[in-house]
């Protein structure tokens, strides 16, 4: 083994990431690394490379024991990571990316000498046919994706973890990735590939470990696995009580449809409905349009054609203003971003979107903006006693709830939610999910788009399933499993059968 | 769950010096603290300090400065930076009201146009500025538009107009020994605190200043948002152009670039006393009232400087140094909350 951790702890406060988790990987192996968000895949690998040394437990190299305390120590060790954001620099060419930092900087060198040394890297990663001397801004970012890994590759290392590289590419562009890493993988390079899309998996890794809320699995071949085991080894835990209780619903006339909504965000149209007392999931990963149709319906981004059939009219509202006037809420999933006002206090975030409520004439009436917000916020269990103090100064469960509660002030029928809890802990989790079940229970309706599998399979009571801006398919309420999301959202072609083949 | 929220509301809850210091009022807690020791020093060195005439002199000098930089402070607050236009919207302001007073018109058609004209040149800035310009090369260009139109109008001449005129109550007047120019500012400053604390107007002002995304996903939009807070922005420029020209009887287009308030250039005046007063410059924290006093302090330690014989030189330093400490305190100040969160 070229590298080997074992009883790795690491905890962050009170949250314990790591539970003495173990990890290896041999020489010109590629090894996937899985599990859902928050299971500890980026704690262990900040650690392997070097971004983190506040673990205990034990770490060898080729088989001397090594701490690394800062990421070019990792690198002169031989261990480089591809990050999720880029570190290109756009404006520069290809060649001069490559050798931008550390050692592999030549002390004196012309484009030219320098476009023939990048060469072999470009090969190395499939960028035969890419002139070096062209700026990077001219690549797709799949092209650029592999630049970077071309500039890693310029310091020579056995092993390469890539986190995620390609969530935020498209078809073609992966295939790419997937066959630089095949090759590099023949080339005697170890490769750590992290990734939510289980298709790639199975595709080009050699053996899998599976983390689990900090705790690693034996790592095991990947012919031990298929999908379904693979999904029930990430999951596998009881979540009875996280959810609240789904009401027998009756269907009747739909609350809102979508006709032909077109976001430009992505690949075609998109056509559903939402009954009067339903939680509606939309299920998809990172791009897969899940939450663009949502902030389309919100009137909060652009889209090419389509309308919204809602309350007899026809229409689509053009800003989040007339979505707000048609009592539709949009709530984003940036709550830093687009969410809340920071800087202001908790009441004034309250009762934002209803100042119409809370005014006459113009004239704010703060005895009816004191009994909104409190309102709000005592059934979002949001602390009254701090009403007064900035919004900013909450942790971020609180902060969901205010950004979420918010939303009530506006007596809305249609909550449309982009991501209900990210980075949200447990206990305020159960409350949000608790409070979007008694909304839709008041015969309204919730539409809320996830990544997360167990929101999703434990909340909806109707699942559409999303796959690189296409809308795939629709599970009811007695089909939904979280192997059958998964699998529609993560290769809903039938991969499978192309892995039993390979 | 509600024990341990009220628990959590007490480790987390901050006390009276912590919130003061959270608050950015650091800034002015030591603003204050200045202020006294200005005061102190003025009482101890110059003898004419302490007399009412002087206090009424300092308030009188604040009162145009002070009446500007309230209406940019709307500006300022709703995140849209501010306007480099204030003095040239004033030049063209007082050409407006003089060149309609000398030709006859009364005082409150004279009154009218040039409020007309004010409302025009804000509108248009702000609209430009809702559409996405940036504000400062929209108003940079706009100052040198307005200036322009000004001094060709006035063929770049002193335009007069003969005294008794029906603007003197305001140029020159008093009511119970108080200058009508001083009432003016008292009560603008107290009818636009009372717009930003209890309206819905005002609310939106500080939302879309604190975050103006946020702004925007909750119903409240800049693009109107900068036409109005322009608009008021430009309608106290004419309101103090048109002060100054009721005083003066005549209008220059250089009266606000020159020969005006301590530094004279009043642009950079204004902006000074939004900025000394603690106001937030990226919008969503501040208040006219802060405004108000930056104004009154700006004029107190100018007055003294007077009283001590300094010429305009050091005068002009004086503001500068007021302006970077402003900014420091603040920058400091933000850190420590920062480290709060």
């Amino acid at each position: 083994m070229i590298l080997k951790l074992s009883g790795i702890n690491r905890s962050f406060g009170a949250i314990q990431a790591l539970k003495k988790a173990d990890f290896e990987i041999g020489e010109s192996e590629v090894m996937g690394l899985v599990g859902e968000n928050g299971a500890g895949k980026s704690t262990l690998v900040k650690i392997i490379g070097g971004f983190d040394d506040g673990y205990s437990g034990e770490y060898t190299f080729d088989g001397e024991p090594v701490r690394f305390s800062n990421p070019s120590r990792a690198e002169k060790a031989g261990i480089a990571i591809a990050q999720q954001e880029l570190s290109l620099i756009p404006a520069m060419s290809v060649a001069e990316n490559i050798f931008l930092v550390g050692d592999t900087v030549p002390f004196f060198a012309t484009k030219k000498s320098l476009a023939l040394k990048a060469k072999p890297y470009l090969e190395e990663v499939g960028l035969d046919k890419v002139d070096p001397s062209i700026s990077v801004n001219r690549l797709s970012i799949g092209e650029q994706q592999l630049v970077e890994v071309a500039s890693l590759l310029a310091h020579d290392p056995r092993v390469l973890i890539l986190d995620e590289p390609t969530a935020a590419l498209g078809e073609s562009d992966s295939v790419r990735i997937l066959e630089m890493v095949e090759r590099l993988a023949t080339n005697g390079k170890s490769v750590i590939y992290v990734s939510h899309r289980l298709d790639e998996i199975f595709k080009i890794c050699h053996r899998i470990t599976v983390l689990r809320d900090g705790i690693s699995q034996e790592p095991r071949k990947v012919s031990e696995f298929n999908v379904h085991s693979l999904v029930e080894s990430m999951l596998g835990r009881e979540l009875q009580n996280m959810f609240p209780e789904r009401m027998k619903l009756t269907r009747s006339e739909p609350l809102l449809e979508v006709c032909g909504l077109w976001s430009d965000a992505t690949v075609e149209p998109f056509n559903f409905q939402v009954y009067p007392g339903e939680i509606l999931g939309l299920a998809g990963q990172l791009g897969s349009g899940s939450g663009d149709i949502l902030s389309a319906i919100g009137g909060a981004s652009g889209t090419r054609e389509g309308k919204i059939k809602y309350k007899g009219r026809e229409f689509l509202p053009k800003s989040p203003k007339e979505a707000i006037k048609a009592s539709i809420a949009y709530c984003s999933n940036d709550r830093k971003l687009d969410g809340l006002f920071l800087g202001r206090p908790i009441k004034e975030n309250l009762t934002s979107p209803a100042l119409g409520r809370i005014s006459t004439y113009g004239l704010l009436n703060q005895g009816s903006e004191e009994r909104l917000a409190f309102g709000n916020a005592e059934k979002f269990t949001v602390d009254v006693t701090r009403m007064g103090t900035e919004a900013g100064l909450l942790s971020g469960g609180n902060q969901q709830k205010v950004a979420l509660g918010k939303w009530l002030s506006i007596e809305p029928n249609i909550i449309l939610v982009n991501e209900p809890t990210r980075g949200v802990d447990v206990g305020a989790r159960a409350e949000i999910y608790g409070k979007l079940r008694e909304f839709a229970n008041e015969g309204k309706a919730v539409i809320f788009a996830s990544t997360d599998i167990q929101e999703i399979t434990g909340l909806s009571d109707r699942i559409i399933t999303f796959y690189r801006g296409m809308q795939i398919g629709e599970i009811e309420l007695k089909d939904i499993s979280a192997t059958k999301v998964l699998e529609q959202i993560t290769h809903p072609f039938g991969v499978q059968q192309e892995v039993k083949t390979a | 769950m509600s024990n341990s929220l009220i628990a959590n509301a007490r480790v987390t809850g901050l006390g009276f010096v912590d919130r003061l210091v959270r608050d950015y009022s650091a800034l002015v807690v030591c603003l204050i603290g200045l202020f006294l020791v200005v005061f102190i020093v003025g009482m101890a060195t110059a003898p004419n300090f302490l007399t009412i005439f002087n206090f009424k002199t300092i308030i009188r000098d604040a009162a145009l400065v002070g009446i500007m930089a309230i209406g940019l402070t709307f500006v300022t607050l709703s995140g849209n930076f501010f306007l480099l236009s204030m003095k040239e919207t004033a030049a063209l302001c007082i050409i407006c009201f003089a060149t309609s007073m000398s030709s006859g018109y009364g005082f409150e058609i004279s009154f009218l146009l040039t409020m007309g004209v004010a409302i025009i040149a804000g509108a248009a800035q702000g609209a430009l500025i809702g559409l996405g310009g940036n504000p400062i090369v929209v108003t940079l260009g706009a100052a040198g538009l307005l200036f322009g139109l000004g001094s060709w109008w006035s063929d770049n001449l002193v335009v007069s107009f003969r005294r008794p005129h029906g603007a003197e109550w305001l140029g020159t007047g008093s009511f119970l020994g108080l200058p009508n120019i001083t009432i003016a500012f008292i009560l603008i400053a107290i009818s636009a605190e009372c717009v930003l604390r209890y309206t819905n107007f005002g609310r939106q002002v500080y939302l879309i200043g604190a975050n103006r995304a946020a702004g925007k996903a909750t119903g409240h939009e800049n693009f109107s948002m900068a036409i109005k807070v322009c608009i008021i922005a430009s309608i106290c420029s004419a309101f103090v152009a048109i002060a100054f020209s009721a005083q003066v009887s005549s209008a220059h287009v250089n009266y606000f670039s020159s020969e005006f308030g301590s530094s004279g250039d009043m642009t950079i005046m204004v902006i000074a006393t939004v900025m000394v007063g603690g106001n937030s410059i990226m919008g969503g924290f501040g208040s006219t009232l802060r405004t108000s006093l930056g104004a009154i302090f700006i004029s107190t330690v100018d007055n003294m400087m007077v009283l001590h014989g300094f010429n305009s030189g050091p005068r002009v330093l004086a503001v500068g140094l007021m302006i970077v400490f402003s900014i420091i305190v603040f920058a400091l100040v933000r850190r420590g909350s920062r480290a709060q969160e």
